[in-house]
């Protein structure tokens, strides 16, 4: 069936941004339909954008410290409406989640209504990977996919001690990526979590693990190149080390001289950019950073935006999780030593206006934004949970489009934080076209998803319709039609037809004889099998769930 | 493969290529023979009385104005089906043996957790210290193999509580140093505490009174990696949640110093549990009202519902409109026919268990496959089935959906 969407303005940051009429053919976009082709429904758009399907390279929705971040704060939820009600208000306005956390029926539907279609967990621990695909299988309404956390497997870093070639860590990364079903790799505080088991409570990027004495750098030298070696669509996603600490701008850029000019992401970079000045010994080098990435082609950031009010912070780097620990509200936290691969920590955590480290941490936040001149190289995230849920999504963006709205919040933070930064003097106003390049067409080339983030013909007619208004968090917080894969599935606040759903995965070439190798050396270090954490991939098939390949065997890698 | 029995690594069945074959767990044997015993003497109920029971439950189901969703759930597949089923029916969830699981629960969402999983305990850990008795390791007959390392290196076993002689052998039989004090178990974290205390402050005074006890100590305090293992389900102390509270807190004061994380060893619950956390934000004990899941651990829990208070207590005519669904989808020893309490006497049960007349449900990971976490909540592996199935056996999440429509 074909769908006819009339004199909306079609906008994807690719072609100029124009009236015209789009046409939705089976499960894609097509410019135009054949001679004698019906069109099975149509919908009259004056005065409405359509954009691609919201795509969130950097979000918590599944896995072990996501549920027990769920487990440890059942007080935070509060059903303030019922479902029923929640379905049907009328509100332009998206109403706050139940938690920060919410379950996984609550987050897909939420995304959706947002106009977001695919979302990435960016921390799967290979031996949760099963857990964190079971868990994004309940999300409904979302493609997804997982990014394999490595780079505190000891594992790995026993091979990069005794420096085994390079070629051998590769087929080592090839092969977790496959087992795992992820489709890219993420890194955290690189060594940083493992020294943290072996109670050492910092970790430079030159410092020494305390077991293995190898150094971060080296180890993120290795999984880079593994990353572009083995054709990885998304380089490298990076953590760094020093994780809010004060003055750890200088690991932020070492980490980025680490890779050797091979292409990397860095994520949640406003954690990552601070310097020691200023009247706490706590300043902003969102500058230093936004000048090194519109410098450095193929570097990318996310930008893990805070916003005020109650949340709970979730992350691998245990190390940093523990240090902070005593910030916790309330106060209780979980710190967990997984499998010798990682750790987690959650901490609840209340964000604001009025304390001066949290104030500036939303303005630079903020300065990178409007720093960084390529819309398509910083994504808008929060690091949901940690910075704010996701569903703050709309009021960022409208904090990016709005200079005056921007400078009412500034005006409320710490008076030291209005005397330092330079939020002030950055006029700049993000375009309706630039924020859909942040937001569909940046994130879809980040990852290789080559169909998906634009308009063009022959793209995933995964498409989102929104009412043209004045205030951009109220016209991006509910659209007026979402479609998947070319099928109606909301509209007007109404869930329509359930649609199926896709496992984003990269299937690499795997040296045959490392599965042998992984699974001697897997009985002795972890006590069981490879065969016991391996997904196959018919596990991620089902009546409504398919697989989709950012990465196949054979093909030539799309680059961001 | 993971144990659908307890819920334990048992790689070695598998390494050895028959999964049937025990070694050397008694628990794992009895289950596989209870299990074997029950198939032998079932046939298949005639097509037509499943579907008109279907229909009846359905019924039931539907008439219902009180419906309690419990039982033992082992597997993902399951706990969404049951969650499922809960949130349609607007019914109370909590799994019947998940009081265990509770204890533990509610002591981490009131003072949080360090802990650790199974291969890094393994690997990591020079002192483990395990509170219980017994009825521990006959539970877990498994425990101190799959808490030793194959390093070559020894490491240390603090005993706490009442074990038997025999039990102390099998910790040394897995190559641990094994230091066994008996004591009760509810004095543990003081004693922990001041031992600390002591033996720091001898230390610190350069005293060495020269006893066992002080060498014992002594390699506590030295240790570069403690975890604290015990398992909610064998602790005999009052109050077990406060007393969890109490182990998470002293192992979090370590922690500023040194490094130490807790195993509290979980069973085949802890799966429904994490599943049902995930789908509705809470890990059970939930009662579902317009589709909004609410988490009322107190009124909403399995006992309080089988002792007939909270909800039940209402009048004969609400009573006989109250439906329990009990699921079973385990082959632990002793069978799951909930007691019903004085004022629950008018329920009716749809039973999804293996013993069913009607309803005859496998046992997840040992007759169909299953995702079952693993005691230490950390892995969750894919089990496949090794006992034969018979056609008129389908699994428990079967009926739920058949239920469901």
């Amino acid at each position: 069936m074909i769908t006819r969407l009339i004199g909306a303005t079609c906008i994807d940051g690719v072609s100029p941004s124009e009236v015209r009429d789009l046409y939705l053919s089976g499960e894609t976009i097509c410019s135009k339909p054949a001679a004698g082709q019906r069109i099975g429904a149509e919908y009259s758009l004056p005065n409405h954008i359509v954009v691609a399907g919201g795509i969130d390279l950097h979000t918590h929705i599944g896995g072990g410290k996501v549920n027990i971040a769920r487990l440890l704060l059942p007080e935070f939820v509060q059903h303030s409406q019922t479902q029923a009600e929640l379905d049907d208000r009328n509100s332009m306005m998206i109403a706050a989640l139940s938690s920060p956390v919410p379950g996984t029926w609550e987050t897909g539907r939420r995304y959706l209504e947002m106009g977001y279609t695919a979302c990435f967990e960016p921390a799967v621990l290979p031996a949760n990977a099963r857990h964190a695909h079971a868990e994004m299988a309940d999300t409904p309404w979302l493609d997804t996919g997982g990014y394999l956390l490595l780079g505190n497997d000891r594992l790995l870093l026993e091979w990069i001690a005794t420096d085994v070639p390079q070629q051998q860590i590769n087929d080592y990364v090839a092969w977790m990526v496959n087992a795992h079903q992820c489709c890219a790799v993420k890194v955290v505080n690189a060594g940083g979590i493992d020294a943290f088991k072996f109670n050492q409570r910092h970790l430079d990027i030159d410092g020494q693990h305390p077991h293995f004495g190898i150094t971060p750098r080296q180890i993120l030298s290795s999984l880079s190149q593994a990353v572009e070696s083995i054709g990885l669509a998304h380089p490298l996603h990076v953590h760094c080390s020093n994780l809010g600490v004060a003055g750890n701008i200088a690991a932020t850029l070492a980490t980025i001289d680490a890779a050797e000019s091979r292409r990397l992401h860095l994520t949640h970079a406003q954690y990552h950019c601070y310097g020691t000045d200023g009247p706490h010994g706590y300043s902003s080098e969102a500058k230093q950073l936004a000048e090194r990435v519109n410098a450095t082609p193929g570097l990318s950031i996310d930008v893990g935006q805070l916003q005020f009010g109650q949340t709970v912070t979730l992350s691998g780097d245990t190390m940093h999780q523990f240090a902070n620990r005593k910030l916790a509200k309330p106060r209780k936290a979980i710190f967990q030593d997984l499998e010798c691969q990682a750790g987690c920590g959650v901490l609840p955590f209340r964000y604001r206006h009025e304390q001066y480290v949290h104030g500036l941490l939303w303005s630079i936040g903020i300065e990178l934004f409007l720093r960084v001149e390529d819309p398509t190289r910083v994504f808008l995230t929060t690091d949901h949970p940690n910075g704010a849920p996701f569903t703050s999504y709309p009021h960022l963006i409208r904090l990016l489009m709005d200079y005056d709205f921007r400078m009412s919040i500034f005006d409320r933070l710490h008076p030291d934080v209005q005397k330092t930064s330079t939020l002030p003097s950055l006029k700049r106003e993000y375009s309706l076209d630039e924020i859909v390049q942040m937001t569909r067409l940046g994130p879809a080339r980040a990852l290789g998803l080559v169909n998906r983030g634009v308009l063009c013909d022959g793209s995933l007619a995964d498409v989102v319709v929104y009412s043209r208004r004045e205030n951009p968090e109220e016209m991006f917080a509910r659209p007026k039609m979402v479609f998947r894969r070319g099928t109606l599935v909301y509209r007007d606040g109404e869930f329509l037809n359930p649609s199926s759903k896709a496992t984003m995965v990269a299937e690499l070439e795997v040296d045959p004889h490392m599965n042998d190798r992984l699974h001697r050396i897997w009985r002795s270090h972890y006590g069981y099998s490879t065969e016991l954490i391996r997904i196959r991939r018919d596990e991620l098939l089902s009546s409504h769930r398919t697989v989709e390949y950012t990465h196949k065997v054979g093909s030539t890698t799309p680059r961001t | 493969m993971i144990c659908s029995f307890c819920s334990l690594l048992c790689d070695a069945d598998a390494a050895h290529g028959d999964r049937t074959k025990v070694f050397d767990c008694s628990r794992r044997d009895q289950s596989i023979v209870r299990l074997s015993a029950i198939r032998e003497n079932q046939s298949a109920a005639p097509s037509e009385l499943v579907e008109r029971s279907l229909c009846e439950a359905r019924a039931h189901l539907k008439a219902a104005d009180r419906v309690l969703i419990t039982g033992r759930i082992a597997s993902v597949a399951t706990a969404r089906s049951a969650v499922r089923l809960a949130a349609q029916l607007d019914a109370t969830l909590d799994c019947a043996e998940e009081g265990h699981v509770f204890k533990n629960i509610l002591a981490i969402q009131r003072s949080g957790l360090n802990s650790v999983s199974l291969a890094e305990a393994r690997s990591m850990t020079d002192l483990f210290i395990v509170v219980g008795d017994d009825a521990m390791l006959d539970a877990c007959p498994r425990m101190p193999m799959a808490l030793q390392s194959d390093d070559g290196q020894q490491r240390m076993v603090l005993l706490l509580g009442s074990f038997r002689d025999e039990s102390i052998q099998r910790w040394r039989e897995s190559g641990f140093v094994v230091w066994s004090v008996e004591c009760q178990i509810s004095e543990v974290p003081k004693a922990l505490n001041r031992c600390y205390e002591w033996v720091t402050g001898l230390r610190s005074t350069a005293a060495n009174p020269g006893e066992g006890s002080f060498t014992l100590f002594d390699s506590m305090v030295r240790s570069r990696y403690t975890t604290v293992v015990w398992s909610a389900a064998n602790l005999q102390v009052q109050q077990p949640d406060l007393w969890v509270e109490r182990m998470l807190q002293w192992i979090a004061s370590q922690n500023e110093t040194t490094r130490c994380a807790a195993i509290p060893w979980s069973s085949l619950d802890g799966t429904f549990q994490q599943v049902c956390t995930w789908l509705t934000g809470f890990p059970g004990r939930i009662r579902f009202q317009g589709n909004v899941p609410h988490y009322d651990p107190g009124t909403s829990s399995y006992d309080h519902w089988m002792a007939g208070r909270g909800e039940l207590v209402m009048g004969q005519d609400a009573l006989d409109k109250s439906v329990v669904v009990v699921i079973d989808e385990t082959a632990t020893s002793t069978p799951f026919l909930p007691p019903l309490g004085w004022n629950a006497q008018a329920c009716r049960r749809i039973e999804l268990t293996p013993e069913s007349e009607v309803f005859k449900t496998a046992v997840a990971g040992a007759e169909v496959p299953a995702e079952v976490f693993r005691a230490d909540q950390t892995v969750l592996a894919r089990v496949e089935p090794f006992l034969a199935i018979g056609t008129h056996v389908r699994s428990a999440s079967y009926w739920l959906e058949k239920l469901a429509t």
